[in-house]
């Protein structure tokens, strides 16, 4: 049997990895799933939270958001709104949404639902973002 | 009475000259905007076709549920995107899509979403029933645009308010080529999948359950291919924008050049006047 497979990871910044890997941990709305050679066909939608993808014994870590992740018998797309991997994560950048986007929520009184929801979606974002950095 | 025709092509040679100093201007505008937004249109394909295939995928195999954005209903009410550009001088880049659009709504009352400056100045001149006008610049349009206006598609699709969502864009060939394109995006089109092939025993499991996957995926899903479509409109801009340009400036070239002789001609046949008369004048 295969220890590996194909693996395809596109976001709209373009094509990001294309090759073989022996493992991929990832997010779903439901939780952290793990993709091992063999995977039964399976199609999930993609949570907020790290991905990890093993090449040649080597982890590579990078914060996925949003999207979906498809396993077919030939191969596996990981299809994200976004994907940066951990060390293309600008940690300050981060911080200072997730300081704005908590200031946003403390004056939640005068904000609309609207601007209320786009500001936890933001946090949610550059808590990942950082968390995912900072381990590094 | 040459002087005077000598006066008038030299100020139609300097209008044209003037012509041709713009028209070079902005071939070479277009051609630098190009190179970055042929990159922008080169990055989103491969997840535009990803998220296309796997939707079609989807959409193909699904048997044991029943979404209803793969549902076909009776079609009363269409929904239109329309993508075209914020400026006109691009040849026949905006009126392509444009007809494109005419061509495939019929008499029935259609309501439309278009994006760009010129598309929602035709829309609004035809009286077309309007559903949105907050796109009015194309190129202003960022990502979290397309994906919030996708989920109002989305909304407004589940409440029943469109039948029928498609997408009108030009797709980027190649430098030369721009072709306007529609696509249907809801209900999604099981022939998409059915047409590759695949082997009929799989089963697929989907996690946590087919509709709660597809009714995630699928705002994700048109947000991607309306932002993919978007960077592909904006590179078929420049591109037909400095191919207008570029056959204006060769014209104004050709005309200039076409003017010169026949000032020449005009300037030898004063000076041959001038010098018949002397002679003349100096025999009598």
């Amino acid at each position: 049997m295969a220890n590996t497979f194909k693996l395809r990871i596109a976001t709209l910044d373009g094509q990001i990895f294309d090759g073989e890997a022996e493992k991929l941990l990832v997010r779903t709305i439901d939780g952290d799933v793990c993709i091992l050679p063999g995977h039964i066909s399976y199609v999930t939608a993609l949570g907020m939270g790290e991905a990890r993808v093993y090449v040649n014994g080597e982890i590579k870590r990078a914060a996925c958001i949003g999207g979906l992740l498809t396993v077919s018998k030939d191969e596996v797309r990981l299809v994200p709104t976004t994907f940066e991997w951990a060390e293309n994560i600008d940690l300050e950048r981060a911080e200072r949404a997730r300081a704005a986007a908590e200031q946003a929520l403390k004056e939640r009184a005068d904000r609309s639902n609207y601007e209320i929801t786009a500001a936890e979606a933001r946090l949610k974002r550059a808590l990942v973002r950082s968390s995912v950095a900072k381990y590094l | 009475m040459a002087g005077v025709s000598m006066k008038d092509i030299k100020l139609r040679i300097r209008s044209m000259e003037s012509t041709k100093h713009i028209t070079k201007a902005m071939e070479m505008v277009a051609a630098s905007k190009l190179r970055r937004a042929e990159e922008s249109a080169k990055r989103t394909r491969p997840y535009f076709q990803l998220m296309y295939d796997t939707a079609g995928d989807i959409a193909a195999q699904d048997s044991e549920f029943s979404s209803p954005y793969i549902l076909p209903r009776e079609v009363k009410r269409k929904l239109y995107v329309i993508i075209a550009g914020d400026r006109g001088l691009a040849g026949g880049y905006n009126h392509n899509v444009l007809k494109l659009f005419e061509e495939d709504r019929g008499d029935d009352p259609v309501t439309v979403l278009p994006i760009g400056k010129k598309a929602l100045e035709t829309m609004a001149a035809h009286n077309e029933n309007i559903w949105s006008d907050s796109y009015p610049l194309a190129a202003e349009l960022s990502i979290s645009d397309s994906f919030t206006m996708a989920k109002g598609i989305c909304s407004a699709f589940l409440k029943g308010e469109f039948d029928e969502v498609s997408l009108v864009y030009t797709s980027f060939e190649s430098m030369l080529t721009q072709t306007p394109k529609l696509i249907k995006l809801l209900p999604l089109d099981r022939d998409i999948g059915k047409s590759r092939k695949k082997d009929s025993a799989s089963v697929t499991i989907y996690e946590p359950d087919g509709e709660t996957v597809f009714n995630r995926i699928i705002p994700e899903y048109l947000g991607g291919v309306v932002f993919g479509a978007l960077c592909e409109s904006e590179a078929s801009e420049q591109a037909a924008r400095r191919n207008a340009m570029d056959s204006a400036t060769k014209n104004a070239e050709e005309m200039i050049e076409d003017l010169s002789l026949k000032y020449n001609r005009a300037r030898q046949g004063a000076i041959t006047q001038e010098i018949t008369e002397i002679v003349a004048g100096a025999g009598a």
